[in-house]
C-alpha cells in the first residue's frame, strides 16, 4: 500500500505507545493487586478471605468489555470522570487483578506444606511466613501462567478501542476511515500484537530458566 | 458497583423502551394493510403513510429487467437480499429489541429493493463497520451495502456506488447548557466525539484539525458522552444528530451542516448490471413518490416540512 505510508505508521506508532504503556501499567497493578488479593484469600481471617473470593467472583465472571462500557460510561453518572485512558488501565487492573490471583492461589498450593510447618517451627508469624517463604516460592513457580496473564493483557487492550481509546486498534480505525485498507492496517496492527507476545513469551521462558526451584 | 449497575439498567431499560416507543409509533398501522394511516402516526405531516404501508406499497421489478446470469437473478432465486448495514441507527436503521423488526431510511430501502428484486421485502441484515464494508462486498458476503455509505473516489476503486440516494451532511451536538460552540470553526482544541464506522472522524481532521477526536461504537454512547461532559461536542450527519436531540431534552444541534456527504448503494464492482439496476430502481421509486413517502416515514418524523428533491443519481465524484 504505497498511498500514504508514512501518514500511516505515524498514528500507528503512536498507538503502539499508548498499547504498551496500557498493557505495563495495568499488568503491574494487577500484579499487585493480585498479590493482595491471594494473600486475602490464604488468609487466616474469614472477613478477608470472604472478600478476596468475593472480588475474584465477581471480576472474573463479567466480560471485559461490559466492564469497559460499564466503568467508562457509569463512572461519570456518579461523579466520577477520569481520563478515557485512566479509567480503561484501571477498569482493565481490576479485572485481570483477579486473574493474577487465582494464578497465584494455584502457585501457592505448589508450595509443599512442609515450608509453612517449618516457618511457624522456626518462630515466624503468619505474615512473615507468607512474605518470607511462601510468596517468593509461589511466584517462581509461576512464571509461565503469569507471562500467559500478561499476553491476555496486551491483546486485551485492543477492547478499549470499543471505548475511543486511540491505542493499535484504535488507529489501525481511524487509518482505514482515512485510506479504506482495512486489510492493510489491520495486517500490520496483527504483526506488531504478535510480535509483542512472542517477545514477551520468550522473555517469561528465561526467567523461569533463572528462577525455576526444581524439586 | 451496585449503584452503578443500577444506574446503567435504568437508562438501558429507558432507551429500549424509548426504542421500542418510536419503532412501534413508526410500525402502529402495520398490520392493518393497505387502510389510510390516521394523522399523527408516527409522522407530523397529516395523511403520511406509516413505514409498513411504505414497504407494502413499493414496486417489483418486470421480468425483463432481471436477465438470466446477472447478480439479480441470483438474489432472484435465492429469494433474500443480502444486505450490509447496521442495527443501531435510529432513523436510518435501527432494530427493534422486542420485534426484531428493522425500520428506518437505509433499512426501509433494503426492503424495498429486495421487494423490487424477489417479490418479498426479505432482506436478510449482515452487520457492517467502516473496517468491513469493501472486504465483505468484493467477497461475495453481501450483494450490497446500505448504510448511510457516503460515497468517496477512494472508495470507488473498490466497490461500485449506485446513487446517491440521499444527501445528508456533518453538523455538531453540544449539551443544552453549552454556549460556546456553535460552528465547525468553534471545536479547535476541544475533545469531538463521533462513531467508529463514520467519515466524520476524516471531516473533522479537515474541518477542525487541532480538535481531539474519540471514537465510539454507537450513536447512544457518544451522545452519552456530551451529556457527562467528556467530550465537549458530537460530530455526526445532522439527520441522525436531530434524532437525538428530539429525544434527549439535554443536547441540542447547533449550526448548520458543514459537510455534503452523498449516501450510495454499494454494489459488488465485478457486477456492472447490478449498478444499472439499482439505479433504475432509484429512479422509478424517486418519480412515482416511494422515496419521497419513505422519506416522510421515517426521517421526515424528526426533520419538519416536506421530503427533500433526491440528489440526482451519478452526480458525487465515485458513483
Amino acid at each position: 500500500m504505497p498511498t500514504g505510508l508514512h501518514e500511516t505508521l505515524g498514528p500507528l506508532g503512536h498507538g503502539l505507545q499508548l498499547t504498551l504503556a496500557m498493557t505495563a501499567i495495568a499488568f503491574t497493578g494487577a500484579l499487585v493487586l493480585g498479590v493482595l488479593l491471594a494473600v486475602c484469600r490464604i488468609s487466616p481471617v474469614p472477613p478477608l478471605r470472604a472478600l478476596g473470593t468475593a472480588y475474584v467472583t465477581v471480576f472474573r465472571n463479567i466480560p471485559l468489555l461490559v466492564l469497559l462500557v460499564l466503568f467508562v460510561f457509569g463512572l461519570p453518572d456518579v461523579g466520577l470522570l477520569f481520563s478515557l485512558f485512566a479509567t480503561v488501565t484501571l477498569t482493565m487492573t481490576l479485572y485481570w487483578a483477579a486473574f493474577v490471583c487465582e494464578v497465584l492461589r494455584a502457585g501457592i498450593r505448589t508450595v509443599p506444606l512442609g515450608q509453612a510447618e517449618a516457618a511457624r517451627a522456626l518462630g515466624l508469624t503468619a505474615g512473615q511466613s507468607i512474605r518470607h517463604i511462601i510468596l517468593p516460592q509461589a511466584l517462581r513457580s509461576m512464571v509461565q501462567p503469569l507471562a500467559n496473564v500478561f499476553i491476555a493483557v496486551a491483546l486485551s487492550t485492543s477492547l478499549a478501542a470499543a471505548v475511543g481509546v486511540a491505542e493499535m486498534t484504535g488507529q489501525a480505525q481511524f487509518v482505514t476511515l482515512k485510506y479504506d485498507q482495512p486489510l492493510t492496517s489491520f495486517a500490520a496492527t496483527t504483526v506488531v500484537y504478535v510480535l509483542i507476545t512472542m517477545t514477551s513469551g520468550l522473555i517469561a521462558g528465561r526467567i523461569e530458566r533463572k528462577v525455576a526451584i526444581r524439586r | 458497583m451496585k449503584a452503578r449497575t443500577r444506574i446503567s439498567s435504568v437508562r438501558t431499560l429507558a432507551a429500549t423502551a424509548l426504542t421500542a416507543a418510536l419503532a412501534t409509533a413508526l410500525t402502529a398501522c402495520g398490520s392493518s394493510g393497505n387502510l389510510p394511516a390516521p394523522s399523527g402516526s408516527g409522522s407530523h405531516s397529516p395523511g403520511a403513510l406509516s413505514y409498513q404501508q411504505v414497504i407494502d406499497g413499493a414496486p417489483v421489478a418486470p421480468d425483463s429487467a432481471i436477465p438470466a446470469g446477472s447478480l439479480m437473478a441470483k438474489i432472484k432465486a435465492r429469494g433474500t437480499l443480502n444486505v450490509g448495514g447496521t442495527d443501531t441507527s435510529a432513523l436510518f436503521s435501527l432494530k427493534d429489541p422486542v420485534s426484531g423488526k428493522l425500520t428506518g431510511f437505509d433499512a426501509g430501502l433494503a426492503q424495498m429493493l429486495a421487494k423490487y428484486i424477489t417479490g418479498k421485502p426479505n432482506e436478510n441484515l449482515v452487520l457492517v463497520t467502516a473496517d468491513t464494508r469493501e472486504t465483505l462486498l468484493q467477497n461475495g458476503t453481501v450483494d450490497t451495502v446500505l448504510a448511510t455509505y457516503t460515497i468517496t473516489p477512494a472508495r470507488a476503486q473498490k466497490v461500485a456506488f449506485a446513487g446517491p440516494y440521499y444527501s445528508s451532511g456533518d453538523a455538531i451536538l453540544v449539551a443544552k447548557g453549552n454556549t460556546d460552540i456553535t460552528k465547525v470553526a468553534d471545536l479547535a482544541n476541544k475533545t469531538v466525539c463521533t462513531e467508529s464506522s463514520s467519515t466524520a472522524a476524516n471531516d473533522l481532521k479537515q474541518y477542525a484539525p487541532s480538535a481531539h477526536v474519540i471514537l465510539f461504537q454507537t450513536n447512544a454512547e457518544c451522545e452519552q458522552a456530551v451529556e457527562q461532559g467528556r467530550a465537549d461536542a458530537y460530530v455526526l450527519d445532522q439527520a441522525l444528530l436531530l434524532g437525538d436531540s428530539v429525544r434527549d431534552p439535554k443536547v441540542k444541534v447547533v449550526g448548520q451542516p458543514f459537510t455534503t456527504e452523498p449516501y450510495g448503494i454499494g454494489v459488488p464492482l465485478n457486477s456492472p448490471e447490478m449498478k444499472t439496476f439499482v439505479n433504475d430502481w432509484l429512479k422509478t421509486i424517486q418519480s412515482d413518490g416511494e422515496w419521497a413517502k419513505l422519506w416522510q416515514a421515517t426521517i421526515g418524523t424528526v426533520l419538519s416540512g416536506d421530503a427533500p428533491t433526491p440528489p440526482a443519481i451519478g452526480s458525487a465524484q465515485g458513483s
